[in-house]
C-alpha cells in the first residue's frame, strides 16, 4: 500500500507538466433504488443504532431517502433480543446498552416483504495509545500526516478501522489496517489523506475501531477502490457485505476508542 | 531407403492420441528417444541422388548474419528456403548447374551460379541499396513469401522502418510500434504493455535472445526495456505459433539482439529529451567474431535537481539499460554466441521511500552443423527479475525484496530434409525459482520481518514440426508441443475452497513433486496458393501457460507477482482457430491480408473482492477462475517499397470473460476488449536529406466499470455497481508526426536529427476516470477524468562514426 503512494507521488512528479484533470459529464444508468443497511453495536454504553436508506442515481443530490416502518432487532446470547425503535425517519435505536467483547450479535431487518440478517463478533479492545503528527515529505508546511500509535496484541489476528475528523469534519478517506504485517508490534500507522489540509491549531480526532474479519474485508475493499493509482486500480465492485439478500451496507460489532490532538507546530 | 522425416506425421499423431489410450504413457521419454533416433539416424540417411548447397547469408558491409533471407534456385522455382535465426540455409537439388538467387528486404538480390556435383558450402553476402550505385538498385525485387508461406498471424518488424516512426518523447520503442499493427493494442496511452487478439498483457511471451524477459517495462510501462539500438530483428506471432515456442497463451515476441560489425569498429548514439544512448561494435577477430555493447540512461532526475523542494531535489528517478553481445565463428560448422541484458529502474523520495527493479538475462548459444542438412543450436539461458522497496519513514522502516531466477537449457534441431520437408524438433527444460517476497525490518519498526516461502518449478517441453511443401499450391506446417510443469518442494502447499478457506495442507520435502501438469499442444497451419499473388491460409493451435502474473492494477507495476501453476491454479489453455486471405498487388509492392480468428480460453484468473496480493503467503486463496472467448477480423494493407511506404490496419474484435463470482456469472467485456481499432503509418522520403512520417490511431475506449448509483456508509459516499465493465471510456485517437534530417555526408562521421510531435491536435485520451464528492458544488458528486499526454514535441540528435 505504501508503494502505491510512492508510485502516485513519483508519477505526479513525472507527469506534472503534461497531465491534466477535468470534470466530465457521463451518461450513467440509474439503477433502481437499493436498500442500504448500516448497523453498529459498540462497546460504549449508548443506544445502538441501525440506519436504513436507499441508494440514489449518481447525478442526484447526495441525499439518501430513509426507509421507515421496518422491524429491526439485534440479538445477543447473553443480553437477549433488543427491538429497535424508529426515532428520526430511517434511524432505529435500542435502549442504551454496552456491547460485550467476544459476543456475537445478530441483526434482523424486515422491510419491503424481505428479511435481511447479519452477524458480527465484537473483538477485544485494543486501545489507541496516542496520535502524533508528521510533517509532509515535501516542503509543504500545511500538509501534515496524522500517525496512530497502538500496541498490536500478538498471537491473535486483529483488524482495525480508523475514522478521522478535522475540526469535527469527517475526512472521506477510509483507513484500515490488519496485523498481517504488524502482528505483535508497536504500530505507528500513517493515515495518508488529501481530502482536508491540516493547519496549525486544528483539532484532529481519530476514532479507532477493532472490527471483525468480515467487516475488515468490507472496509478494505472499499478503501482499495478509493483513489486508484496510475492506470486505474482494481475493477470496482460492491464490497463483500455480511448482510443477506444482497442488501448494501454492513452490520458491525466493534470497539470504539477516540483520541484528539491539537496541531501545535 | 526409408526417409525418416516421413515419420513426422506419425510421431505427431502418436503424441496426440496415445495419451487417450494410456494415461500412464510417458510421451516425454518417448519423444526424447525419437529425437535421439532421428539425431543418430538422419545424417546417414542422405538421399543419394541429390546434393546440398548450404551456408550463411550475411551483410556485406558489417558481416552480420541476415535472418529470413530467401534463397531460391532460378531453374527450380519451387525449390526455395529461408535463412534461419543464425543466417544458415540449406537446399537440396539434383546434380546440375544452377543460378542461386538470394533476396532480402532492403538489399540487392544476389545471383550466383553454382555447379552442383557434390555438396556445396556457399556463404552469400548481400549489400544494402545505399551501398550500391544507382544502376543496381533496381535489381531488388519484392517477393511473395508472405503469400506462399504457410505461417500466418506473424508480423516481422522492419527495424529501419521502426526508426522512422514517431513516438512519445522521441524514444523509439519496438513495443509501442508493434501496437500499431492489427490485432495488437497498447494497454493504455504511452504504455508498452500490449494485448494480442484479446489476450491479457501477461499472456505474451517476450524473448530477448531466447531469454524470457519478465518485466519488459521501465517507469511503470512508459518505456520498454528494449533499446532499439541493440535490436536486430523482431518477430511477433499472434496466431499459428510454431511448435518451438510455448509457455504463453496469446503471442510470442521474439527479439534478437544485434551481433556487431565484424569488419570494422563503429560508434553510434543519440542524445534525446529524456535519454541518451551509445553503441559500440566491432570485430573481435575480423570476419570471425564481433561484439556489440549498447547502453542507455535517462536523465529526468536532472530536472528534479532543479526543483526548489528539498525532497524533490533529493529524489531519484531514472533507468538504464545495458545490452552486450559477442559471437565467434570457429569454422564453417561451429559458432558461439554470448549475449546479455541488464536493466534497472531506480525511484526514490528522499527520506521516505525508494524502490528499484530490473531484469538481467544471459544467453550462451552454440551452433553446430552436424551435416549440411542438420543444424543444431544448444542454448543455456539465465534470466533474473527482482525488485526492492525500501521505506525510510521512522517507525515504518523496512526493506522488501522479491526475485525470480530462471535457468533454461534448450536443444533445437533443424533438419533440411529435402526440398519438400523442413523439420524442427527440440527439447527445453526451464527451472524457475521464485521468491515472492521477504520483508526485513528492525525491532523499532511497526513491521515484522517476514518471508513468503520460495517456490521451485521445472517447465519442460519437447516439440517436433514439419514444414511440408506438398505441392506448388499446398504448404503445410504441422507439429506438436508437449509441455509440462513440475512444482517442487520444499514447502507447505495449501489447498483452498471457493471461499478462500484452507481445506488441506501438505508439506513436501526438497525435490519432491508437489503438483505436475502435462499438456499436448497441437499446432497446424496450411496455405493454399490460388495463384502467384494470392492464397488462403488456415491454422489451429493450442497454447498453455504455467506462469501467471497476479496484479490488481492495469499498468505494469514492479510488484506484479509471478506464480506458477499449482494445486490451486490450473494451467491456462487457449485454442485458436484462424483463417485468412492473402493477396499481393502490383508486383508484390502492396501486401494485403485479412485474418479471422476465434479463441477459447480456459482457466483464466481474476481476483476476489478486496484481494490482498502483496506478500500474502495465501495469495492463491484470493483468486477466482473462469473462461473467456475472443474473436475478431483483421485487415492489413502494407506498402513495403518505394519512397512512400507504410501500412493501414483495422481490427474489429470482441473479448469476453466469465467468472462465477463476477458480474453474476455472466460474460463481460475484458479490459482489453476494443471493438474498433484503426492504425495508419506513413513514411515519405522527400529527398536524400529529409524524410517525413505520420502515425494515426483510433480505438474504441476501454471497457470500464462505472457506478449505477450511490449511497452512504460510515459517513463516506460510496458507489453502487451493477455490472462489470458495462461502460466504455470515450474513444481514443491521436496523430503523431515525425521528420528526420540527415546531416551532410562526411567521410569520418554521420549525423542526423529526428524531430517529432506527439499528439499533434492535442486530443486528451482518458487515463483514469474517478468519482468523488464535488468540492465546488457540495452535496453532489462528479466524475473526474485524468489524461496524461497532450501535445509533446521532441528532438533527438543521432550520430555514427
Amino acid at each position: 500500500m505504501k508503494l502505491k503512494y510512492l508510485i502516485i507521488a513519483l508519477t505526479v512528479i513525472l507527469l506534472a507538466y503534461t497531465s491534466c484533470q477535468k470534470v466530465i459529464d457521463l451518461k450513467l444508468n440509474n439503477a433502481a433504488p437499493q436498500l442500504v443497511i448500516e448497523g453498529n453495536v459498540t462497546d460504549q454504553f449508548q443506544p445502538q443504532s441501525v440506519m436504513l436508506s436507499t441508494s440514489v442515481p449518481f447525478s442526484a443530490q447526495s441525499v439518501y431517502p430513509p426507509v421507515s416502518g421496518a422491524t429491526v432487532t439485534i440479538t445477543d446470547k447473553a443480553l437477549g433480543t433488543f427491538t429497535l425503535v424508529e426515532g428520526p425517519k430511517g434511524t432505529y435505536s435500542t435502549v442504551p446498552f454496552k456491547g460485550n467483547y467476544g459476543d456475537t450479535y445478530t441483526l434482523s431487518v424486515q422491510t419491503g416483504g424481505k428479511t435481511y440478517t447479519a452477524t458480527s463478533t465484537m473483538p477485544n479492545l485494543v486501545p489507541l495509545d496516542s496520535l502524533t503528527v508528521r510533517g509532509d515529505v515535501f516542503d509543504n508546511k500545511n500538509s501534515r500526516t496524522i500517525t496512530v500509535n497502538y500496541q498490536d496484541p500478538p498471537n491473535i489476528a486483529n483488524q482495525y478501522l480508523f475514522v478521522m475528523y478535522i475540526n469535527n469534519k469527517q475526512v472521506n478517506t477510509i483507513f484500515t489496517n490488519d496485523d498481517s504485517f504488524t502482528n505483535g508490534r508497536y504500530v505507528q500507522g500513517d493515515l495518508f489523506q488529501n481530502d482536508i489540509d491540516i493547519n496549525l491549531h486544528d483539532t484532529v480526532t481519530v476514532n479507532m475501531e477493532c472490527i471483525d474479519e468480515n467487516i475488515y474485508k468490507y472496509w478494505f475493499s472499499l478503501s482499495q477502490q478509493q483513489g486508484s493509482g496510475p492506470g486505474g486500480g482494481t475493477a470496482p465492485s460492491n464490497p463483500p457485505s455480511n448482510l443477506s439478500n444482497n442488501a448494501l451496507g454492513y452490520f458491525s460489532a466493534h470497539t470504539a476508542h477516540t483520541k484528539a490532538v491539537v496541531i501545535e507546530q | 531407403m526409408v526417409k525418416l522425416y516421413l515419420l513426422t506425421p506419425y510421431i505427431v499423431l502418436l503424441m496426440l492420441y496415445k495419451p487417450y489410450f494410456n494415461a500412464h504413457f510417458p510421451p516425454l521419454k518417448t519423444l526424447i528417444c525419437v529425437f535421439l533416433f532421428l539425431f543418430i539416424a538422419i545424417p546417414s540417411s542422405f538421399a543419394q541422388k541429390k546434393f546440398t548447397i548450404s551456408g550463411n547469408v550475411k551483410d556485406a558491409a558489417t558481416g552480420e548474419i541476415l535472418i529470413g533471407a530467401t534463397i531460391k534456385i532460378k531453374e527450380l522455382p519451387q525449390n526455395g528456403t529461408a535463412s534461419n535465426s543464425y543466417g544458415f540455409y540449406s537446399l537440396s537439388a539434383p546434380a546440375g548447374n544452377y543460378t542461386l538467387l538470394v533476396n532480402y528486404v532492403g538489399y540487392a538480390t544476389v545471383s550466383q551460379s553454382v555447379s552442383l556435383d557434390k555438396d556445396v558450402s556457399l556463404d552469400v553476402s548481400l549489400s544494402t541499396k545505399s551501398d550500391l550505385n544507382e544502376v543496381v538498385i533496381n535489381a531488388q525485387k519484392p517477393n511473395n513469401d508472405n503469400v506462399t508461406s504457410p505461417q500466418m498471424g506473424v508480423v516481422k518488424l522492419d527495424i529501419s522502418q521502426l526508426n522512422n516512426v514517431p513516438v512519445l518523447l522521441g524514444e523509439r520503442d519496438i513495443l509501442k510500434t508493434i501496437s500499431l499493427l492489427p490485432g495488437i493494442k497498447a494497454a493504455s496511452q504511452g504504455n508498452t504493455g500490449f494485448y494480442v487478439r484479446g489476450g491479457a498483457s501477461d499472456q505474451n511471451l517476450i524473448l530477448l535472445d531466447e531469454a524470457i524477459v519478465y518485466n519488459a517495462s521501465h517507469l511503470f510501462g512508459f518505456f520498454s526495456t528494449f533499446n532499439s539500438d541493440a535490436i536486430k530483428d523482431v518477430d511477433l506471432y499472434k496466431g499459428g505459433m510454431p511448435a518451438q515456442y510455448g509457455g504463453r497463451l496469446s503471442s510470442v515476441l521474439d527479439i534478437k539482439m544485434d551481433e556487431g560489425n565484424n569488419k570494422e569498429y563503429t560508434v553510434e548514439g543519440g542524445i534525446g529529451l529524456i535519454a541518451s544512448r551509445i553503441k559500440v561494435e566491432g570485430p573481435i577477430v575480423k570476419d570471425k567474431g564481433s561484439f556489440m555493447i549498447s547502453a542507455r540512461r535517462t536523465y529526468i532526475d536532472l530536472f528534479l535537481k532543479a526543483s526548489s523542494d528539498s525532497t524533490v531535489k533529493g529524489s531519484s528517478l531514472y533507468f538504464y539499460d545495458l545490452n552486450a553481445k559477442a559471437n565467434y565463428h570457429f569454422d564453417d560448422k561451429n559458432a558461439l554466441y554470448i549475449s546479455g541484458y541488464f536493466g534497472k529502474d531506480v525511484l526514490g523520495l528522499k527520506n521516505t521511500f525508494g524502490t528499484n527493479w530490473g531484469n538481467a538475462t544471459a544467453t550462451i548459444r552454440f551452433n553446430h552443423l552436424f551435416s549440411s542438412k542438420l543444424f543444431s543450436n544448444t542454448s543455456l539461458i539465465y534470466s533474473n527479475y527482482n525488485y526492492a522497496i525500501i521505506s525510510y519513514l521512522v517507525g515504518n522502516d523496512f526493506v522488501a525484496t522479491s526475485k525470480i531466477n530462471d535457468l533454461d537449457f534448450k536443444e533445437d534441431f533443424q533438419y533440411f530434409a529435402s526440398s519438400k520437408h523442413l523439420l524442427k524438433f527440440g527439447i527445453d527444460a526451464l527451472h524457475h525459482s521464485m521468491a515472492p517476497g521477504t520483508i526485513t525490518s528492525n525491532d523499532s519498526s511497526s513491521v515484522n520481518s517476514k518471508t513468503v516461502p520460495q517456490r521451485y518449478g521445472l517447465e519442460t517441453a519437447a516439440y517436433i514440426s514439419d514444414e511440408w511443401h506438398v505441392s506448388d499450391k499446398l504448404n503445410l506446417l504441422y507439429g506438436v508441443r508437449y509441455s509440462g510443469i513440475l512444482l517442487f518442494g520444499p514447502g507447505a502447499f495449501n489447498t483452498y475452497d471457493a471461499e478462500g478457506n484452507t481445506i488441506s495442507s501438505t508439506t513436501y520435502k526438497s525435490g519432491q513433486i508437489a503438483k505436475s501438469y502435462f499438456n499436448l499442444e497441437p499446432r497446424f497451419s496450411a496455405s493454399y496458393n490460388l495463384n502467384d499473388s494470392s492464397s488462403l491460409k488456415f491454422s489451429y493451435n493450442r497454447n498453455t501457460q504455467n506462469i501467471h502474473i497476479l496484479s490488481n492494477s492495469t499498468s505494469s507495476a514492479p510488484t506484479d507477482l509471478y506464480v506458477m501453476s499449482s494445486n490451486n491454479i490450473k494451467p491456462e489453455i487457449a485454442d485458436q482457430l484462424s483463417t485468412g486471405y492473402f493477396r499481393n498487388f502490383d508486383d508484390n509492392i502492396f501486401e494485403f491480408s485479412t485474418e479471422v480468428y476465434y479463441k477459447w480460453l480456459q482457466n483464466q484468473i481474476d481476483y476476489k473482492n478486496g484481494a490482498q496480493l502483496i506478500l500474502n503467503p495465501d495469495v492463491e486463496s484470493q483468486l477466482v477462475y473462469g473462461v473467456g472467448r475472443a474473436y475478431g477480423i483483421e485487415f492489413f494493407l502494407k506498402k513495403k517499397y518505394g519512397r512512400f511506404n507504410g501500412w493501414l490496419g483495422y481490427t474489429l474484435s470482441r473479448t469476453e470473460l466469465k467468472f462465477d463470482a463476477i458480474n453474476n456469472g455472466n460474460y463481460f467485456p475484458a479490459t482489453q476488449d476494443r471493438t474498433n481499432d484503426v492504425s495508419a503509418v506513413g513514411i515519405y522520403q522527400l529527398n536524400k536529406k529529409w524524410s517525413f512520417s505520420a502515425v494515426f490511431v483510433y480505438g474504441t475506449g476501454n471497457a470500464v466499470t462505472y457506478p449505477d448509483g450511490k449511497y452512504e456508509v460510515g459517513g463516506v459516499t460510496t458507489y453502487y455497481y451493477s455490472q462489470r465493465n458495462g461502460y466504455r471510456e470515450p474513444a481514443s485517437n491521436r496523430l503523431d508526426l515525425g521528420a528526420t534530417l540527415e546531416g551532410k555526408p562526411h567521410k569520418k562521421y554521420h549525423s542526423s536529427w529526428t524531430f517529432g510531435i506527439y499528439n499533434v491536435y492535442n486530443h486528451r485520451d482518458p487515463y483514469t476516470i474517478t468519482f468523488q464528492d464535488s468540492k465546488t458544488n457540495p452535496g453532489t458528486t462528479e466524475a473526474v477524468e485524468t489524461s496524461l499526454f497532450g501535445r509533446i514535441p521532441s528532438v533527438t540528435w543521432n550520430f555514427k562514426f
